[in-house]
């Protein structure tokens, strides 16, 4: 850990973004050993969008989206976050230092498959955690939102709970609150409902919905077609590590425009049925 | 250092293994005992067993050999240094390896025990062909372990003037006035011990491992 | 039962012997727990040699029975110009040998954490000494609260070996109490008693705790 021996000076901050374009993301690969996972992904995400990744297990979906707040590193290619790039500082070819990459990733949410909620913090001290500990803002403040944002997604008479007490539609509504307490410029969620059992899925759905229809810019991998067709303004389709295709939903599922789109499709019809 | 000191840390390792290993004879059958007395819980002997392993589980090996050579006279058992080291480790390691067969006792499937029952084999026949080697092979590891550990807490003795591994190192320091090299030998001497253990120890499991395949 | 009322009436020694193996496992528990915590830091390192580095240190303490390393510390070293007296010796010793393992029971708690949860501290813009310190050291701790208690037995078991360098701990004073007043019966039974009601002092706190801990899981 190279960075504890650095110095407590404030952490560099990092402006909310101004620009259409929130995520600009061009020609990402990744490899893990022999296997490439993502070949030359390119895309962008504008202000209030919800974009759905959507695609067979293994296709990368979930790497993509870790690449993009550097959870995973690309081997090769850019991502700029409104005209900021992530992950190499500019103007050279190396690694962001951990405080300004730390910084970069106030601005970008995430919601996890597993939650990650801090199991050592109350309901409540998990979302106030990072504006007040990371943002240094004042706690009284933190606190007042932090009731707010826990009152909006349902969860006001659980915040003096541990998360050990919760259900997993709990518990990822948590997350959402969580993550909307850093007013991101993003939201990254990675496959929210996947560990839900499938009478909870639909609470954490609805909450998403109401975030899209509110104009929070998103970026959702996720199994949930429905969800896709009826939120998504974009879907991203992605098969062995390539974008095969994208277009707006109602596109995409009614006229696909590729085979393996297709294909992708046709299981999930006959799954639904 | 003279070869003669090297030879007499090495001398004084003997009376470490020996000793140790005599410990070992004694304590680890006497820890199995015990265990078996908590497995069928048998009245009064359970409660006995529980407050024997709780004691000298948390007791430590000076002050129990200090106890055992000065203070058991007094009850008409009078022992010799040696004897009444060897009983202070074989008490000691006894309360924890009692812990690692119980564990072993409790985790054993039931249903082969209540095979061998319906079978008619009676019950001494029972434990030993059946349960026996089997939980033999799963404390194995945590026995050796402790055993590792009752090595380092050989050195206990030295207190009632055994003279073992450090006890020696420490007379030579004194004479040449240059502790470290002794020193320095001890440790090394203490380290093969161990690894002579640990070697043995994962020796003992690969032929169990392969005779004690589960059907 | 003439020999516990001579114990009874001279118990100030073996109080002052108690009162200093607890101040001495205090002192030393801390150090080792503080020291451990440190260590878990390298043991986790995704380069090699401080990994290395870190693993060889937990290793050497690992290997060397604890009564060597105290001779080490406070024959040894004199040697090389540092001279520590009985006291210091010993606390020193406790600390160095306990944080090794210390450091490898917290480290194999780290590594046994949900990665996710770690993970979720960099997506939130923690880093560094913050992150380890609010994210991942708590959950350890907590998750590691049974093996801490045992490790902290070990500690009160190996003060015992300092009365061989003449720290006045309670088996010291149990020993001087035998030699002055012929009661090795009494004096050393009572010692006995008090190392056992220590222990299980420190079991029962641990399970306390654990309770509070379990919440937090």
């Amino acid at each position: 850990m190279h960075a504890m021996a650095e110095k407590a000076s404030p952490m560099p901050m990092v402006e909310p973004i101004a620009q259409p374009v929130v995520l600009d993301v061009n020609g990402v690969s990744k490899s893990f050993g022999a296997n490439t996972v993502l070949r030359d992904i390119s895309f962008k995400v504008h202000r209030s969008e919800t974009v759905c990744l959507l695609g067979p297990s293994g296709s990368g979906k979930s790497t993509l989206l870790r690449c993009i707040n550097w959870l995973e590193e690309p081997d090769g290619g850019t991502v700029l976050l409104g005209g900021r790039r992530i992950g190499v500082r500019p103007g050279t070819n190396l690694r962001m230092t951990d405080r300004d990459l730390a910084a970069i990733r106030t601005r970008i949410g995430m919601v996890f498959q597993h939650f990650a909620l801090w199991p050592h913090m109350t309901v409540l001290q998990n979302v106030m955690e990072a504006p007040v500990h990371v943002l240094k803002r004042d706690k009284r403040e933190v606190r007042k939102e932090a009731e707010a944002l826990l009152r909006r997604v349902g969860l006001a008479d659980k915040m003096d709970s541990f998360p050990a007490r919760l259900s997993g539609g709990q518990k990822q509504r948590v997350g959402i609150a969580r993550s909307l307490a850093m007013k991101p410029d993003l939201i990254l969620f990675d496959e929210p409902t996947s560990s839900l059992d499938p009478e909870l899925v639909g609470e954490v759905l609805t909450v998403m919905q109401d975030l899209a229809r509110e104009g929070l810019t998103m970026v959702v991998v996720t199994h949930e077609m429905s969800f896709a067709r009826d939120v998504a303004s974009r879907v991203v389709f992605m098969d062995k590590g390539q974008i095969v295709e994208t277009g707006n939903p109602d596109q995409f599922f009614r006229t696909p425009q590729t085979e393996r789109a297709r294909q992708f499709l046709a299981r999930y019809a006959a799954r639904d049925r | 250092m003279t070869a003669y000191d090297y030879y007499s840390i090495v001398h004084a390792a003997l009376a470490t293994i020996s000793i140790s290993l005599l410990s070992i004879l004694l304590g680890v059958p006497l820890g199995l005992g015990l265990a078996l007395i908590r497995w069928s819980r048998v009245p009064v002997l359970n409660e006995i067993a529980i407050v024997y392993v709780s004691i000298l589980r948390t007791c430590p090996s000076v002050t129990l050999a200090l106890l055992l050579f000065f203070a058991l006279p007094e009850i008409g058992i009078s022992l010799e240094p040696v004897p009444a080291g060897i009983l202070t480790l074989a008490l000691g390691t006894s309360a924890f390896d009692a812990e690692i067969w119980r564990s072993a006792l409790t985790n054993f499937p039931r249903d082969q025990y209540d095979a061998a029952l319906s079978l008619g084999m009676r019950r001494f026949t029972r434990f030993r062909r059946v349960m026996l080697p089997q939980i033999v092979r799963s404390s194995l590891p945590a026995l050796v372990n402790e055993m590792t550990l009752l090595i380092k807490a050989s050195p206990a003795v030295a207190v009632l003037g055994i003279v073992e591994i450090t006890r020696a190192a420490i007379r030579i320091g004194a004479r040449t006035y240059q502790p470290l090299p002794p020193f320095i030998f001890a440790l090394v001497i203490y380290s093969l011990i161990v690894f002579a253990f640990v070697r043995a120890q994962r020796a003992v499991e690969r032929r169990y491992a392969l005779a004690g395949a589960p059907a | 039962m003439n020999e516990f009322a001579v114990v009874w009436q001279h118990r100030d020694m073996i109080v002052t012997g108690f009162e200093n193996t607890l101040i001495i496992v205090a002192l030393g528990a801390t150090g080792a727990l503080v020291l451990g915590a440190l260590l878990a830091v390298p043991l986790m390192a995704r380069q090699r040699a401080i990994r290395a580095a870190a693993t060889a240190y937990v290793d050497a303490m690992r290997c060397v029975p604890f009564l060597l390393f105290v001779y080490l510390i406070y024959y040894g070293l004199p040697s090389l110009g540092l001279r520590f007296d009985n006291w210091s010796t010993g606390i020193a010793a406790l600390v160095l040998y306990n944080s090794a393992y210390m450091g490898e029971l917290l480290r194999a708690a780290w590594a046994d954490m949900p990665h996710e949860q770690i993970e979720a501290g960099y997506a939130f813009g923690f880093s560094g000494l913050q992150l380890f310190r609010r994210i991942i050291l708590p959950p350890v701790l907590l998750s590691a609260l049974p093996l801490i208690g045992n490790q902290l037995i070990q500690i009160v078991k190996d003060s015992a070996f300092l009365t061989i360098i003449a720290v006045a701990e309670l088996t010291h004073e149990a020993t001087a109490m035998q030699t002055t007043y012929f009661v090795p019966f009494a004096s050393f039974i009572a010692a006995v008693a008090l190392y056992w009601v220590t222990c299980i002092g420190i079991e029962g706190t641990v399970g306390y705790l654990n309770r509070f801990a379990e919440e937090r899981r």
